[in-house]
Order: structure tokens, then C-alpha cells, then sequence
């Protein structure tokens, strides 16, 4: 338990220098804060929840009730960047002319240079729409979807986690649960660089979709017309075709 | 558009800030930020309360009925909001509007004061035009997107769209159904809302709890308020070390219930730690009031996660022992435990379902 602890702890940390700051920050405070009330919110309490981190019984009870994937929330108690920034302002109040204006630029460069952007993080790209999902998810929604009534279709995995966010009423065979690993033969076949149409019918009818959406660039083994797929649409580079052996009535 | 965003706006700015007038007194300056964040807090917790019955005793337009019901709570929390502005004869409103007009002549917090505005003006932008790549969005805003427009709550699966059991994991957090309320009040879009519209204002919402703790912890010096918020704001912004950090949260799942819980809620229980310790450092008692606040937050704390009833609690456990013990005001540990009461049944509700 301990070590996983420490583990979760060294993940939470991540380069670890604003911590390393937030506890010479605690122990500043512990010698120069005067005022009770503060001492109590940002010395007394933080350590008291550091301790409780730290303490193997209480990970432990925490963990078998809720589960250890989720003890890094315990961190969040933590008043991590209340603290530096107050201990920040105070240390500053205490400079005068130059050495303030020094302290705050040391002080500005230290927080860019410990940490780290947000938006550095390559998982950002513009927005191509309100929606905050590819444009191509709007279109190829918009295209298949019947009013009064549900539609089934199979996407490819890079558009899995957009679409019933964008429109619950298309269903899909399959979706952000394979992106996580569980196994899933259906999936595994549409990602296959060639679509063999042989394999993929059963799936196909047994889901009961009513369209099939792939990329334009993905060649197809089989003729499409032999096993009821009629060419739809094709869209932002991919492809629609709708399954004539599931009927879609509305 | 212009009539959603008018809807909208009465929903997140103007309601709460009413509501709010409920709690004016906890601040002791009524000020407009309390009174909209303490205000909301208020309204969450009515929409947990009505909202987590219905769920678990689904029945026909349970979603429609959760619509209504938290109409007439709203009503009826307006209605006790007037009551106590007309019984206050609209003394503090004018003393407030005098106080929020002072101007400052200081040139430095003038520059400090468009600084800390630029980098929150520069973090709203962001959230409008970037989109990130969440895998947690292709389920909260699934569900919310679901509950919207089928009128069920947490009976559709999010990923596929397949009929499921109860989820109690988080049914019992129904921040997505609030969500869904709000889309379908005011007929934006629930992915709208989530990705663009929520996060403008939830992020302005933090940082409003932030400037709340500075104009307490430096209530003479508008430069230190201002410098508190801009290395706050640069904190955040450059809270990226680890994708687990609360500043992550904020930016990048900002309207997610478990960033509004680490980012707001624990947060805005923080600001309520420092009005007690003050109070109780001042010889003074916290009041009535101060205590349904906190019940108020703790509650808002489950609606946001369902670990968040285990937080606010630990976390509640940990400031009222440090009050009672610091301050020997052994009587405070009764009031806080009387607010773990309902976050501690929702835990064993928890318990029990999973």
C-alpha cells in the first residue's frame, strides 16, 4: 500500500518542483505567519492532510471503499497553489522598490519554469465547431440519422468518442470502451487496413447496423452490393454505406 | 440564439446571484462574488436533493419531473431571497453598490488589475477555441446529450447507446443531468454547453472563490489581491506537470463534475474555513447560516462527484478538528458533523448499490 502511494503521490507531482515549493512555502509560513487564522489554513491543515496521505491505514480504507485509481483526488485537498501564492505576496510585501519588482519577476519565472502548460499538451487542437468534435462526426451524424428513430452504425476509432456526444440517436456497436482495451472482434475487423466482407457480414446484421462508416482510403475485399451495402455518401474522407438487410423504417 | 443565451445567462449569473442574497450575511460584505457563487452552491444542492430520488425510483418523464420540481425549488429560494432583502429594507444593496464603485487611483494595481483580467480574458478564450481530446467527455457529455433529448437519466449507456441497469457510481454524482436541465431550458446543444458555455463560466467561477480568499487575506491591499490572483492565474495555467494536478482539471475538464468538485466546491470550502477561522479568531460565532452553507457545499460536493462526499468530509473533518482544537471550541465539532450527515448517507447509499 505504501508504495503505491508514494507512486500515485510521484504521478500527482509530476516534475515535482511545484510541491517541492509548496513545502518550503508550508515551512515558510510555519516560521513567519503570524495570524492564528492562517496558520491553521495553511499550515496546520495542509499537514494534517499531507499526514492522512501518507497514513497506510487510512490509504487503505480509502482505497477499499473507492478504489486506488482515484486517491490522487486526496491531492486535491491539498491548497496547493493558494498557499504558494499567498506566501508569494507576503514575501513580496516584505521587499521594498527594486527587490519587489526582482522577487516578482524571479517569482513569475519560477511558476513557468517548475511547471508546466496546459496547453502544451498535444491532446489540444483547435475547435472545429461548438460542438468541440471534428466537423466530420457533424456531417456524417447529420447525414445518417432518421427522425423519430434511433440509427445504428459502426465508426472508425478515431471518431468513437465524438459521436453520441454530438447525437444520441445514433447507436453504435461498439465504442470508447474498445479504445481502453476491451477486446472486441467486430472492431478488430473494421480496423483491419483491408475489410474483408465476407468476415464482417454476421457482425454487421447480427449488431443490426444500419450503416457502415469507414475511411475512403481502406480497401475493400468483396463487392459491397453482393452483401446488401449500398453507397450512401461519401464525406470529409469516408465513406457511408447503408446495409439494405436491416431494414430502417420511419 | 440571442433568447438561449439570454436564458442562460439568467440561469448562471442572475438566479444565483437572488438566491445568494441568502447567504449575503456569511460574507459579512455581501459582496456581488458571494453572493453568485454561494448562491449557486445553494442551487446545486436543491438539484442533488430532487434530482438523486428520481433516479433511483425512475419512473415515467423522471427528467421532465426533475425539471419542474427544481422550478419550484428556484421559486421558492427566490421568493425566501426577497423576503429577506425586503426585511433588510435594501440597506446592504446600497451599501454594497457604494463600496463595489470605489475606484482605484493606484497606477500599479491598475496594470495588475488588466494583467490578472488579460490572463483569465486569455484562459476563457482558449476554452472556446481549443478542444481537447477527452476520453471522460464520450461519457459525461454523452449522458447529459442522452438526457436531453431522450428524457431518461442513466439508463441509456453513453458509449453505444444500449439499454443498461443502475449506474450507481454516477447516478448518484448527477452533475451530467444538470447539465441536461440546462439544455434543455434553454435548447442549446448539451455538448455546447459542456465545451464552451460551462467552462467560461466555471472558470470564472473559481477564479471569483480565488478573489474571495484574497480580499480576505489582504483586505488593505488592492496590489497584494491583485498579485495573490496573478500568480494564481500563472499557477494554473502552468499547472500542466501532471494530467492528475486540480489546475489541469480546470482547464482542461472544466465542466466534468470531479473538476468542478476540485476546482470549486473544495475550493469555496477553503473560503468558508478562513470566515471561521477569522470569525472565531474575533471571538465571534460562525451563526446559522454559515453552517447551512457549508451543509449547502457539502451536498453541491456529492452532486459533483461521488467521491466527493468522502472529500468534503475529510476535508471538513480535518478544518472543524483544527478549529475546535486550536480555538478550544470543542461545541463546533457538532454542527460539522451535522452537516457530514447527508454526504456520509450518500456514501453508504454508495456502498450499497455498487
Amino acid at each position: 500500500m505504501w508504495t503505491s502511494v508514494i507512486q500515485i503521490f510521484q504521478k500527482y507531482m509530476g516534475t515535482g518542483l511545484t510541491v517541492i515549493w509548496f513545502l518550503a512555502a508550508l515551512i515558510y509560513l510555519f516560521l513567519f505567519e503570524k495570524r492564528k487564522d492562517r496558520r491553521i489554513l495553511f499550515v496546520y491543515m495542509p499537514v494534517l492532510l499531507l499526514l492522512l496521505y501518507f497514513n497506510p491505514l487510512f490509504a487503505g480504507l480509502f482505497c477499499s471503499l473507492v478504489g486506488s485509481e482515484i486517491y490522487f483526488r486526496m491531492c486535491w485537498l491539498l491548497p496547493v497553489i493558494v498557499v504558494l501564492a499567498y506566501t508569494a505576496a507576503c514575501i513580496l510585501e516584505k521587499r521594498k522598490g527594486k527587490g519587489q519588482l526582482l522577487f516578482a519577476v524571479v517569482t513569475v519565472l519560477l511558476i513557468v519554469f517548475s511547471g508546466k502548460s496546459v496547453y502544451e499538451n498535444p491532446l489540444y487542437s483547435k475547435a472545429e465547431n461548438m460542438y468541440h468534435v471534428p466537423d466530420s462526426v457533424v456531417h456524417l451524424c447529420d447525414a445518417i440519422v432518421v427522425p423519430g428513430r434511433e440509427v445504428m452504425a459502426v465508426f472508425p476509432r478515431e471518431l468513437l468518442l465524438y459521436v453520441r456526444q454530438y447525437s444520441p440517436y445514433v447507436c453504435m456497436p461498439y465504442g470508447r470502451e474498445v479504445i481502453e482495451g476491451d477486446f472486441n472482434e467486430f472492431y478488430e475487423l473494421m480496423e483491419e487496413d483491408v475489410l474483408d466482407m465476407e468476415t464482417l457480414e454476421p457482425f454487421v446484421n447480427g449488431k443490426e447496423c444500419h450503416y457502415i462508416i469507414f475511411s475512403d482510403e481502406k480497401e475493400m475485399l468483396g463487392e459491397p452490393e453482393d452483401y446488401g451495402w449500398e453507397l450512401f455518401d461519401r464525406m470529409d474522407g469516408y465513406v457511408i454505406y447503408r446495409n439494405t438487410k436491416v431494414p430502417l423504417i420511419y | 440564439m440571442l433568447l438561449q443565451a439570454v436564458i442562460l445567462f439568467l440561469i448562471l449569473y442572475v438566479l444565483p446571484i437572488f438566491v445568494g442574497g441568502i447567504f449575503a450575511r456569511v460574507d459579512g460584505r455581501g459582496s456581488l462574488p458571494f453572493r453568485w457563487v454561494s448562491g449557486q452552491f445553494c442551487l446545486w444542492a436543491g438539484f442533488q436533493a430532487i434530482c438523486v430520488p428520481m433516479i433511483l425510483l425512475p419512473r415515467e418523464n423522471s427528467f421532465a419531473n426533475v425539471i419542474g420540481m427544481y422550478g419550484v425549488f428556484v421559486a421558492a429560494m427566490l421568493l425566501f431571497s426577497l423576503a429577506l432583502f425586503v426585511k433588510r429594507c435594501a440597506k446592504e444593496w446600497r451599501v454594497y453598490l457604494v463600496r463595489e464603485k470605489d475606484t482605484d487611483r493606484d497606477m500599479i494595481a491598475r496594470l495588475l488589475l488588466v494583467a490578472v483580467l488579460l490572463l483569465l480574458g486569455i484562459q476563457l478564450v482558449l476554452a472556446v477555441v481549443l478542444a481537447y481530446e477527452e476520453g471522460d467527455d464520450a461519457f459525461y457529455v454523452a449522458i447529459s446529450s442522452i438526457t436531453t433529448e431522450s428524457g431518461t437519466m442513466y439508463e441509456i449507456l453513453p458509449y453505444t447507446g444500449g439499454t443498461t441497469g443502475l449506474d450507481a457510481r454516477h447516478a448518484l454524482a448527477p452533475f451530467p443531468i444538470w447539465i441536461a436541465m440546462l439544455s434543455r431550458v434553454s435548447g442549446i446543444h448539451a455538448a455546447v454547453l459542456a465545451q464552451v458555455v460551462l467552462p467560461v463560466v466555471l472558470i470564472v467561477m473559481a477564479y471569483a472563490i480565488f478573489y474571495l480568499i484574497g480580499k480576505r487575506l489582504f483586505p488593505d491591499s488592492r496590489r497584494k489581491q491583485l498579485l495573490f490572483m496573478l500568480f494564481l492565474e500563472l499557477l494554473v495555467m502552468f499547472g500542466g506537470q501532471s494530467l492528475y494536478t486540480a489546475e489541469n482539471f480546470l482547464l482542461v475538464r472544466t465542466s466534468q463534475g470531479k473538476a468542478v468538485l476540485a476546482d470549486i466546491v473544495i475550493p469555496f470550502l477553503f473560503l468558508l474555513f478562513l470566515i471561521l477561522f477569522e470569525k472565531l479568531q474575533n471571538e465571534e460565532q460562525p451563526g446559522t447560516k454559515y453552517w447551512l452553507l457549508i451543509a449547502v457545499t457539502m451536498l453541491t460536493g456529492c452532486l459533483c462527484s461521488t467521491q466527493g462526499s468522502l472529500l468534503t468530509c475529510i476535508l471538513l473533518g480535518v478544518g472543524g478538528g483544527c478549529a475546535a482544537v486550536c480555538y478550544r471550541k470543542w461545541k463546533l465539532i457538532f454542527p460539522a458533523a451535522a452537516c457530514c450527515i447527508v454526504p456520509v448517507l450518500m456514501a453508504v447509499l454508495y456502498l450499497y448499490l455498487d
